[in-house]
């Protein structure tokens, strides 16, 4: 029973912030990708602005880690 | 590194400036500064050199014949572009005086007369060929209908189609038609594809009026034929179509053939026409950077420090001591319009592409191209570390890096790319990795450091410590920016945030047991130290900055959990292929996921290294708003 919990905690540790990046992550791309349509030239800077939610579900992941470790 | 500038002032006679100006462009050293506005207005004795009206005009005709020249080059195909010659071959330079001589500019006109033409009237055929595609059909299914009823006279025929979905109209359109034309009519209905039935109607003449109305009123499709048809008759146009078609690839071969002919005279001779005047163009537009009393002239402006001496001795070389340089001293309100030139060496240099998308740094402030170059590559290592990926990504950099020679910043990411795959295979050595396991599956390879599916604690401690090592060296390079731009307070303030850090680092290195307890007393006077230092100099903003900088060193996880990711990845492809049973089939799947895997090695470590430098350690002292230098130079230097 209590495996099964940590399990579930660890599962919940990284699915909750992975929701999170992924709403982030739909917002900025689609802002991102109007952007992109007036100035190309800021391609760059629009995937960085992509990349930077996955702070939150990287972190869930060293959480989970932790949790079944 | 970003070069020590100087700024320059260039005064001489007024009746050497043009040749001065072109000495410069020729150099392509001199950031030229343009005159400030106030110039000309106070009462001071400096003037802003007015741009004479003959080289006013000169310039609107240069730019015109330049507009026409590029219309003609763009209509030219590249593809038959022959080598440079004609007016620019051999020692003898084209004169200015050729391209606006009367003779040149009849020349053009006949040229872009030439190639307007031709474009048209290919354009015209591209345009004949599709009409007669669309009618082609249509016209072929009601043809057998057209030939019974030819040579009737005084008899009206028109051809019309009608939508399938709507068949059931036909019966109603007959009865229609027979009523206006008191039965004297014929109706002929043919299938012409699964969506569209032809019909032919014949009549006489009289009733052609009300019969017209009819098929409008009912918003029936008239097969109307295109303008060139409109006088024969449906079939006689179909034999006309048919033929024309058949012509129709000869006609825009010979086409083509005379613009490739065009282009094989004129492509590279309009290249460097063009570039001659976009150069003579820009010469005539620094005119008005210039100032000027009476009698001199007086130009300002900016070059590296080192160049100076070069510059002195070429005005010297040209026109001995009618023209002076000097070295001025630069004022302190002066600082920040100070162009930056940032130069690094080779190995270096492709790592500045990644500059190009930020604001160029301040003058004086800390480039960060080398810190990019060594930090990059490493993460990039640290996160694919696989000898079998890192050598694929090496093979595919040499070919891209071959194949975009010409365009500079896909040549400069290849390049990066290069020197990063070197790094995920030693990397890929030191974690015993070769497409995952596979190496170790042999018995060939082990980990020399650490196992990164076994030890990921390890391997978090590393990520970590690397985000600690580096954000706090982003610390120090910002106390050496503000102290370089002589901002103690500011420069103070980064100093007891990094001080802050250290201290609570070792504070959690104590409780985590690598420390001696002895330490904790000093290492949280010290904390406390820094932090009310902090709030002295930057207020509660401070130590908001210092939880941010925490914030920043946890992100450097990613180096860990990317890492594991793209070896787990790998070790599934290896278990996919080892579970079918059959060799081929083994590699074919252990392929496929491998070769996803290497596309995702690719995107993922290049995309999380460039944001840990972007957000976490640019953050922490790149100083952006300065002015790029741009050296007033010819064009294709």
């Amino acid at each position: 029973m209590e495996k099964g919990l940590i399990a579930l905690a660890a599962a919940l540790a990284i699915a909750i912030p992975a929701l999170a990046t992924a709403w982030a992550q739909s917002k900025i791309g689609s802002a991102g990708a109007g952007a992109l349509a007036e100035k190309p030239e800021l391609s760059g800077i629009v995937i960085i602005l992509t990349a930077i939610p996955e702070t939150m579900v990287i972190l869930g992941f060293v959480i989970a880690y932790l949790i079944l470790a | 590194m970003i070069k020590v500038m100087s700024k320059v002032q260039l005064i001489g006679s007024k009746a050497l400036l043009d040749e001065v100006i072109r000495l410069l462009h020729n150099l392509g050293i001199v950031h030229i500064e343009s005159i400030p506005a106030r110039i000309g207005l106070e009462d001071s004795y400096l003037r802003r050199q007015p741009i004479e009206r003959e080289k006013a005009l000169l310039k609107e005709r240069l730019e015109k014949i330049l507009e026409r020249l590029k219309g003609i080059y763009l209509l030219l195909p590249a593809s038959g572009a022959g080598r440079e010659e004609g007016l620019m071959t051999g020692d003898m330079p084209v004169l200015l005086a050729d391209i606006t001589s009367h003779a040149f500019l009849d020349e053009v006109d006949k040229l872009e007369k030439e190639v307007k033409g031709l474009h048209a009237e290919k354009a015209g055929l591209s345009e004949e060929i599709s009409s007669i595609g669309r009618y082609e059909k249509i016209l072929k299914g009601i043809a057998p209908l057209v030939a019974k009823l030819k040579g009737l006279n005084n008899f009206e025929t028109i051809g019309i189609t009608i939508d399938r979905a709507k068949e059931d109209i036909i019966p109603l359109l007959e009865n229609e038609v027979g009523r206006i034309a008191e039965e004297r009519h014929q109706f002929f209905v043919k299938d012409i594809d699964k969506d569209t039935i032809g019909i032919v109607i014949t009549y006489p003449k009289k009733y052609d009026a009300k019969m017209k109305a009819l098929i409008a009123s009912e918003a029936i499709a008239e097969i109307k034929l295109p303008e060139r048809y409109t006088d024969m008759t449906l079939f006689d146009a179909l034999k006309v179509m048919i033929k024309r078609r058949e012509e129709m690839p000869v006609l825009v071969m010979n086409i083509d053939n005379k613009l490739n002919g065009l282009a094989l005279e004129w492509y590279k001779k309009l290249e460097l026409l063009m570039r001659l005047l976009r150069d003579t163009i820009d010469e005539l537009k620094t005119l008005v950077y210039c100032a000027h009393t009476r009698f001199t002239f007086v130009i300002v402006g900016w070059i590296p420090k080192d160049k100076f001496h070069a510059l002195s001795i070429a005005i010297m070389d040209k026109f001995s001591d009618k023209v002076m340089v000097r070295e001025m001293e630069i004022r302190e309100d002066e600082i920040d319009l100070i162009p930056v030139y940032i130069k690094n060496p080779k190995l270096l240099k492709p790592f500045e592409v990644f500059l190009n998308i930020l604001p160029p740094p301040k003058y004086g402030s800390v480039d960060p191209t080398p810190y990019l170059a060594l930090f990059f590559p490493t993460f990039f290592g640290l996160i694919l570390g696989d000898i079998g990926y890192g050598g694929i990504l090496f093979m595919l950099s040499l070919y891209l890096k071959k194949r975009f020679k010409a365009k500079e910043y896909l040549a400069n990411l290849a390049s990066v790319l290069t020197i990063s795959s070197l790094f995920a295979v030693a990397f890929g050595i030191f974690f015993g990795e070769f497409f995952g396991d596979l190496g170790e599956r042999f018995g060939l390879l082990h980990p020399i450091i650490f196992d990164r599916v076994k030890a990921m604690k390890v391997f978090l401690v590393l990520a970590i410590g690397i985000g600690i090592g580096h954000i706090l060296l982003g610390l120090m390079l910002a106390i050496v920016n503000y102290i370089h731009r002589g901002k103690g307070k500011e420069a103070m303030a980064k100093a007891s945030t990094l001080i802050l850090m250290l201290a609570l680092i070792t504070i959690v290195a104590i409780l985590a047991g690598y420390l001696p307890k002895g330490l904790i007393t000093p290492g949280v006077v010290i904390m406390l130290a820094a932090f009310i230092i902090l709030i002295l100099f930057e207020g509660i903003i401070g130590p908001l900055e210092a939880l941010k900088t925490i914030g920043n060193i946890l992100s450097y996880a990613r180096i860990m959990a990317i890492g594991t990711a793209s070896v787990a990845l790998a070790l599934v492809a290896n278990k996919l292929g080892g579970l079918t049973g059959n060799v081929i089939l083994g590699i074919f799947i252990a392929g496929i996921i491998h070769v996803i895997n290497i596309l995702l090695g690719i995107l993922s470590p290049g995309i999380q290294s460039l944001r840990l430098h972007y957000v976490e350690f640019f953050s922490k002292f790149y100083q952006a708003g300065g002015r790029r230098y741009e050296p007033f130079r010819k064009t294709g230097k």
